[in-house]
């Protein structure tokens, strides 16, 4: 039986459902993660389990009792906020302590536990220290060593490095990591970052519209993604829109090109599509060629538009010149390789059929899809 | 390096404008002090101090001061009890009540104080079946023995707190707004903290300047308010100086100088021993006063 689950949750403002119908089962000690773009009620879910707001219909379960009543200082739960909200009037040790002593914990077993979770979180020597004088990174590890305190059932981080710079955010992912993995601690995390929701998490809920599109272990949301959303808003990916011609051959047609992907025995054809192939999928294959586009080789030709080192490997912009209009595919090649390639270079570029995924594209998932380039600009 | 040379030799120049602009300022403050100064001093013959001697044994002096302290401190602990909680409620469960509170905040501004007084004479008065119900039972409770507090002292307090409303509210407003309010509310509640204890160990401490600049400006309204008390009936310490400048005007101004020295010493006593927030870093009054 689950841990925590959110049964059939629903949450209204006003005329709008920031919620709308979630259902979610947490496992003990399982490190969930809701990722989606701004406004998809992935703070609003954590903010229901944390008590600050009322769900408008659904009930919420702790270890098989109904909290969807109790108030926020009656749950059992320690949040890590965005802004840190350390008290500024208090030193380090006293907003560790803050929880403990309205808890009625003596004196010695406070001083005690402060200094465990000091030391937990790298920060012995900063007990005396106001929150002013520390830097962000450390702001953020006295906030989570707060929440720890009270010894949470479940702890609650809403987007807790979003105000870091990179250096510290990667390092604070990893020390987040350590300290839930060290402590088995059930724990719910909220960010519009997929690269940490991938690195972090044992599951992730890709949410958009209040709705959860796909919920399950990081490496399947990037390689089996089950909706256009999750296959855009999760990696990096290009996206061709076109239409299933033939599900049992695995043949589409994007504009006048065929495209050879896998067979689509679950489509019918016909069907509207978009077709994602990762980036590292994507191989130079030589010099351009004169292709044939009627072939389904998936083979396209275009120009080198821009070169970007990436550090283990360099990403390829190739611009497909159409008469409907450009097209931009991003390659992630070797760097030796493309040291051989130069700015408006003509190449040809292709994809194995394996490396194609067909998802079906309605008017819902094509609306959602202008979500993640929303969020990406 | 002509920037640098140009903005070294401006710096002189801007600290002796500073100097002469604070000079003009204080002189403008100090100047009609110092001249009521001397006029108390002085009684046609020569320097003496017989009009200050005269105040001092004065039994009313001491009977309308009084009366006039008590009053002001009761307005200003009412002020801070009800006003600071009230707008900390405001801002976390209602915020979009706020303009309406700001609106209410500046209507003693807009209302002169005889109108407020003839108010206070009209609703505690007559009886009104209206007001009654409106008040839910409040105004007859109060306007009727064995609670009446018409033409009394606690009046003057009710009405003092509403009339220093406007240098209240805004002062600690604008704490809690420059303040993370909600987010330290939601931490605290996080922690198992409930509502009062959030207010009085978290927020309080860090809105403490707010809450001391609407104490100060709390007291020094209701110490010298005049008008409300005069229609009143109630015999308070701005009356009592009225009545003594219209006979004597060198005691007057010596009560003038007394009621100075009074009102600063009450001031510095506010500020000295309400306690302050230990770290020094941040902006207190600037905050406070909330620009």
């Amino acid at each position: 039986m689950a841990f925590l689950t959110l049964d059939n949750i629903t949450k209204q403002f006003g005329r709008v459902a920031a919620v709308d119908d979630v259902s979610l089962a947490i496992n003990k000690g399982e490190f969930l993660t809701l990722l989606g773009p701004s406004g998809c009620g992935k703070t609003t879910i954590l903010r229901m389990i944390a008590g600050f707001e009322m769900p408008t219909h659904g009930n919420i379960l702790l270890d098989g009792e109904d909290i969807t009543d109790r108030p926020a200082n009656k749950r059992p739960m320690g949040m890590v906020f965005q802004s840190y909200a350390l008290f500024p009037h208090m030193t380090v040790e006293q907003n560790i302590a803050f929880g403990m002593n309205i808890q009625r914990k003596s004196k010695e077993v406070i001083q005690q536990r402060c200094a465990e979770l000091l030391e937990l979180v790298g920060l012995s020597d900063k007990g005396r220290s106001y929150p002013h004088q520390l830097s962000g990174g450390q702001q953020q590890r006295i906030a989570l060593a707060r929440a720890l305190a009270v010894e949470p059932k479940v702890l609650l981080l809403d987007e807790p490095l979003s105000a870091l710079d990179v250096k510290v955010r990667i390092t604070l992912r990893n020390e987040i990591r350590r300290i839930q993995q060290q402590l088995k601690m059930t724990a719910i995390y909220v960010t519009h970052d997929q690269e940490e929701a991938l690195s972090l998490s044992d599951r992730i809920a890709v949410m958009a519209k209040g709705k959860v599109e796909q919920l399950d272990h990081p490496e399947k949301i990037y390689s089996q993604p089950l909706t256009a959303f999750a296959a855009t808003f999760v990696g990096n990916s290009n996206q061709f829109r076109g239409v299933l011609e033939s599900a049992a051959e695995g043949l589409c047609r994007v504009d006048t090109q065929a495209f050879q992907v896998l067979p689509q025995p679950q489509l019918q054809n016909g069907t509207s599509v978009l077709i994602v192939v990762r980036p590292e999928d994507v191989v130079v294959k030589s010099d351009a060629l004169s292709t044939d586009t009627s072939d389904a080789d998936n083979t396209l030709t275009g120009t080198v538009d821009l070169r970007t080192f990436l550090g283990p490997f360099t990403r390829l912009q190739v611009r497909m010149r159409k008469d409907s209009g450009d097209t931009l595919v991003t390659a992630d090649i070797p760097n030796q390789q493309a040291r051989s390639y130069e700015l408006g270079q003509a190449i040809t570029l292709s994809f194995a059929p394996e490396a194609c995924k067909v998802l079906p594209l309605d008017a819902i998932d094509a609306e959602l899809m202008h979500l993640t380039v929303a969020e990406a600009v | 390096m002509h920037k640098t040379l140009n903005s070294r030799s401006s710096q002189p120049f801007r600290v002796e404008v500073d100097k002469v602009m604070l000079t003009l300022a204080a002189l403008y403050l100090l100047i009609p002090l110092g001249a009521t100064l001397v006029f108390s001093l002085s009684n046609g013959s020569g320097f003496n101090t017989i009009s200050y001697t005269q105040v001092l044994s004065d039994a009313d002096f001491t009977k309308t001061l009084l009366l006039s302290l008590l009053l002001a401190c009761l307005s200003t602990l009412l002020t801070v009890v009800l006003i600071t909680p009230t707008i900390y409620w405001l801002q976390l469960r209602l915020p979009q009540a706020r303009p309406l509170l700001e609106f209410l905040s500046l209507l003693p501004f807009a209302v002169p104080p005889i109108v407020l007084s003839l108010g206070y004479v009209e609703v505690f008065g007559d009886a009104h079946p209206f007001i009654d119900a409106l008040s839910f039972g409040l105004v007859p409770l109060l306007s009727n023995p064995p609670f009446n507090i018409v033409n009394t002292p606690q009046l003057l307090v009710l009405a003092y707190v509403i009339v220093a409303l406007p240098f209240s509210y805004r002062p600690i407003d604008n704490s809690l707004r420059a303040l993370n309010t909600r987010v330290l509310a939601e931490a605290a509640s996080s922690l198992g903290s409930g509502w009062w204890r959030t207010f009085l160990s978290v927020i309080l401490p860090n809105i403490w300047p707010g809450v001391i600049i609407a104490a100060l400006l709390t007291f020094t309204t209701a110490v010298g308010e005049f008008t409300i008390a005069v229609l009143s009936g109630v015999y308070t310490f701005p009356i009592y100086l009225d009545v003594t400048g219209q006979n004597d005007a060198h005691k007057a101004a010596a009560l003038t100088i007394l009621s100075f020295i009074i009102t600063l010493v009450c001031v510095l006593a506010i500020i000295l021993l309400v306690p302050r927030r230990r770290d020094k870093t941040d902006t207190t009054i600037e905050v406070a006063t909330g620009r």
